[in-house]
């Protein structure tokens, strides 16, 4: 490890409700692979974001080769040789690998293109990193690992001295990932510095060197890799205090009916195996990480989305859904993580998006709607629920994030839904209107619903769930009675390595 | 003074036909005034006020709104057609080939006419909804597809409808009948009809909220593919009605035309107050906007101008309707 090359003190960042950054203070040295740990939205990405210039941070000083730097632009960061790979990979598929490399800064013969010098450039770097790709090949005819690989050669190519990888392992199957390490290693020891945020625990023990853990928009601290066991890391990530204290055991009688049975349900990348039970009047909390597949899951279940395979069965038996339609009629509800893509429809007002899913109940003459019985039906629904308008004519956009969220389940309590999906409940609730669905979805099962709860909050799925499973990279990898469930058994199951 | 605009929106009538359909009624009376005023000082000698140019007007006015009522459905899911201007020409050659060469009963030919623009519809609703394709690139092609077939149906012939044996020329009589527009009576059933379909029924429902957020519709346990279609098919079926009032008013159809009828049925209904991104729309604004389009025709043409003006005010109409709307969803945001 060599001296100190980047030192970031006392950020802090606030968005509208947000504390998102709060002193966060980090250094990274040449020579070494630092890892960026921490739970969904610990703060990983919001610090990266700020240190290469997409957002600009409310205080703190960033310190780049020994001069304090400001950076206006994700631009000026990386030609001051700050860049990031990220996990979502920023290539133009039907350009060539040098034309991606070379975006906005191509070799010129007046006013033409030198393709030839480009295309031998980008093969210096390609030697240097030692991998081999064809310059001249089409970038969307490469697998994903070997795209990261251009990615990394551009950043190169930027004369980088500080690399910044975001979740890079995600997309790449093992032998990728080897070479991938291959290269970190390679960079290392030529002296790059380099970022790797993971939750891979595995991988933080075999490439880095120092690991800092954030929690709550906080650092808890740094640590050497080398000197850390797996446990030490996760008690850091959710070594919080919970205030609110959590479930202690099951409300939920053991003999109460299975209401919904999923078996060996498959769907895509993200959704392999996964099968569990649900019983009436059961809050099953699912937790994981960010792109566990529990949202597929719901989808796939809700039928969303298609799936491969796999049997649903409802009040023991088996039912066919292919379609959200077949799925309502069974009775079962979905509430979306992003309720103004998926949940409501925005521009109607609160009664329209009552009634969506069971208009054909609220008809006369034939196909009339009658307006009538759905303000009625609307009304009820908005004293029970109190959702705050001033009538059922107020449009959905003017209402507020929680109050929208009660119009969704009113949707789905009207159409007589006994198993509802809530996918994140609370995401983009304030902290006062979080309470009140909490209340809600509480009071919903002991009127008899069951109630499917994802959520990426662990004192969220501590405090609400009787039962919490817990996914990884599309499996299942544990299912804990609330009683014996701790936020560290869980983030172990949701950090766990599953062989491809 | 904004001050006496706020109260004006407030008025019961204002609030209950829309401060857009109160300007729009507004234009049409300015339009008639400024007419009244230029064509005698641009043509000496010739008057706009007459009763024929209103009949005129009324005529052109018919077809258009037909269309314009059809294509709101479409607008209302958030689509586009434009496809209705040539399928209104396709159902009027192929029905009025089978009237005059194959003498089937003047009865059947409407409704032949009528079913040309459902299938049209039809097939477009298909390919928008089922299969997801664009419905720009959808209806641009059965717009070649309707000028085909017309042409190849009536062997490139022009045809005429028959216009004095009370036999088979009674549906003149729907258009005008002993100096009466009738036309207007049925337009307006027609409008009514759409109006209960769209605001009032389970189908308009879905149409309005696809437009708005589709996704949030079918996972709500709605098949969109279903309503989506059917707007397709009243805008179709709407063009096959138009069409019969196309030739009650001029008798003869021409084979591979028909496509500028589409943007003037599109500028009747954006003018009219519907919205070119889905979600919300207005059967009675298409009429008047209808009326505004056929009027503006028939001033162009008494003021002594040719038809291309008529087709460059349409198009500014359009952009200009268009803008409006966004510049008002931004400023509601």
């Amino acid at each position: 490890m060599g001296e100190i090359i980047l030192t970031m003190e006392g950020i802090d960042k606030t968005f509208p409700g947000v504390h998102a950054l709060d002193k966060v203070s980090m250094d990274v040295r040449r020579g070494e692979v630092h890892a960026l740990m921490g739970e969904n939205g610990a703060g990983k990405s919001t610090l990266m974001k700020v240190l290469t210039g997409i957002y600009q941070k409310d205080a703190g000083t960033i310190v780049f080769e020994g001069r304090e730097v400001r950076f206006a632009s994700p631009r000026e960061a990386q030609s001051a040789g700050i860049v990031i790979v990220h996990q979502e990979l920023n290539m133009m598929g039907h350009l060539t690998v040098a034309q991606n490399i070379f975006i906005g800064r191509e070799p010129r013969h007046g006013l033409l293109i030198d393709d030839a010098s480009m295309n031998e450039e980008a093969a210096k770097l390609f030697a240097q990193l030692g991998i081999e790709i064809d310059p001249r090949e089409t970038m969307s005819q490469l697998t994903v690992g070997k795209q990261q690989m251009c990615e990394i050669a551009k950043a190169i190519s930027h004369e980088a001295k500080v690399i910044v990888f975001d979740e890079p392992s995600a997309a790449l199957t093992d032998t990728e990932i080897d070479q991938l390490f291959r290269i970190i290693r390679d960079l290392r020891d030529r002296q790059y510095g380099i970022v790797y945020i993971s939750h891979r625990m595995d991988e933080i023990k075999r490439i880095t060197d120092r690991v800092t853990v954030m929690r709550d928009g906080q650092t808890v601290g740094t640590l050497v890799t080398a000197e850390c066991t797996k446990d030490d890391i996760i008690h850091m990530m959710v070594g919080r205090v919970i205030f609110e204290e959590p479930k202690t055991q099951s409300r939920v009688p053991a003999d109460a009916p299975v209401v919904l049975r999923v078996e060996h349900l498959n769907a895509g990348r993200m959704v392999r195996d996964v099968s569990f039970t649900l019983r009436k009047g059961e809050i099953l909390g699912f937790s994981g990480l960010m792109g566990a597949g529990r949202t597929e899951t719901a989808r796939a279940l809700f039928g969303a989305d298609a799936k491969d395979s796999g049997d649903i069965y409802i009040d023991g038996e088996k039912v066919n859904i292919h379609s959200p339609k077949d799925a309502v009629r069974a009775g079962i509800g979905y509430l979306s993580e992003d309720r103004k893509r998926y949940g409501v429809v925005l521009k109607k007002n609160i009664c329209e998006n009552s009634t969506l899913a069971c208009l054909q109940n609220y008809v006369k003459h034939g196909s009339l709607i009658d307006g009538e019985a759905e303000r009625k039906v609307t009304q009820r629904m908005v004293d029970a629920l109190k959702t705050k308008t001033p009538g059922v004519d107020q449009l959905v956009m003017n209402l507020s994030g929680g109050n929208q969220q009660k119009v969704v389940v009113a949707k789905w309590l009207i159409s007589n839904s006994k198993i509802l999906i809530f996918d994140e409940p609370t995401r983009g609730i304030d902290v006062g209107a979080k309470q009140e669905i909490y209340e809600l979805m509480n009071r919903l099962v002991q009127e008899g619903k069951s109630i499917i709860m994802i959520s990426s909050e662990m004192p969220e799925i501590l405090r609400m769930s009787d039962r919490i499973i817990v996914m990884c990279e599309g499996k299942k990898t544990a299912e804990f009675d609330v009683s014996t469930a701790t936020q560290e058994k869980i983030m172990n199951a949701a950090t766990r390595e599953i062989a491809v | 003074m904004k001050e006496a605009l706020r109260k004006f929106k407030n008025l019961r009538f204002v609030r209950v036909i829309g401060f857009n359909r109160v300007i729009l009624i507004a234009i049409i009376f300015l339009m008639y005034g400024l007419f009244t005023l230029l064509t005698p000082l641009l043509r000496n000698g010739s008057t706009f006020v007459n009763y024929n140019r209103v009949m005129s007007a009324l005529n052109y006015a018919y077809f258009i709104g037909f269309m314009g009522l059809g294509v709101t459905f479409v607008i209302a899911t958030g689509g586009i057609d434009f496809s209705i201007g040539p399928v209104m020409f396709c159902s009027a050659l192929i029905s009025g080939y089978c009237l005059t060469k194959f003498n089937l009963p003047l009865w059947l030919c409407i409704f032949i006419s009528v079913g040309v623009g459902a299938v049209f519809g039809s097939i477009g609703g298909y390919f928008v909804a089922f299969r997801r394709l664009p419905s720009f690139i959808t209806s641009l092609a059965l717009m070649q597809v309707a000028k085909g077939v017309g042409s190849i149906f009536t062997k490139t012939q022009s045809v005429t409808w028959p216009s004095n044996d009370p036999a088979t020329s009674w549906y003149r009589d729907l258009v005008k009948s002993s100096n009466l527009p009738v036309g207007f009576v049925i337009l307006a059933v027609f409008a009514i009809l759409c109006s209960i379909i769209l605001y009032r029924t389970t189908a308009g429902r879905y149409m309005l909220c696809i437009g708005s957020n589709r996704e949030a519709v079918r996972l709500s346990g709605v098949d969109t593919r279903r309503w989506e279609m059917l707007a397709y098919v009243l805008s179709g079926t709407l063009a096959g009605i138009a069409a019969i009032f196309y030739v009650g008013a001029y008798t003869t159809v021409q084979p591979g035309l028909g496509d500028t009828f589409n943007n003037e049925a599109i500028a009747a209904c954006v003018m009219g107050g519907t919205s070119m991104a889905g979600g919300s729309a207005s059967i009675l604004g298409t009429v008047i906007g209808a009326i505004i389009v056929a009027l503006m025709q028939e001033g162009i043409l008494a003021m002594g101008f040719t038809i291309s003006y008529q087709y460059v005010l349409t198009g500014l109409i359009v952009l200009c309707a268009v803008t409006a709307d966004i510049m008002s969803r931004k400023r509601r945001n």
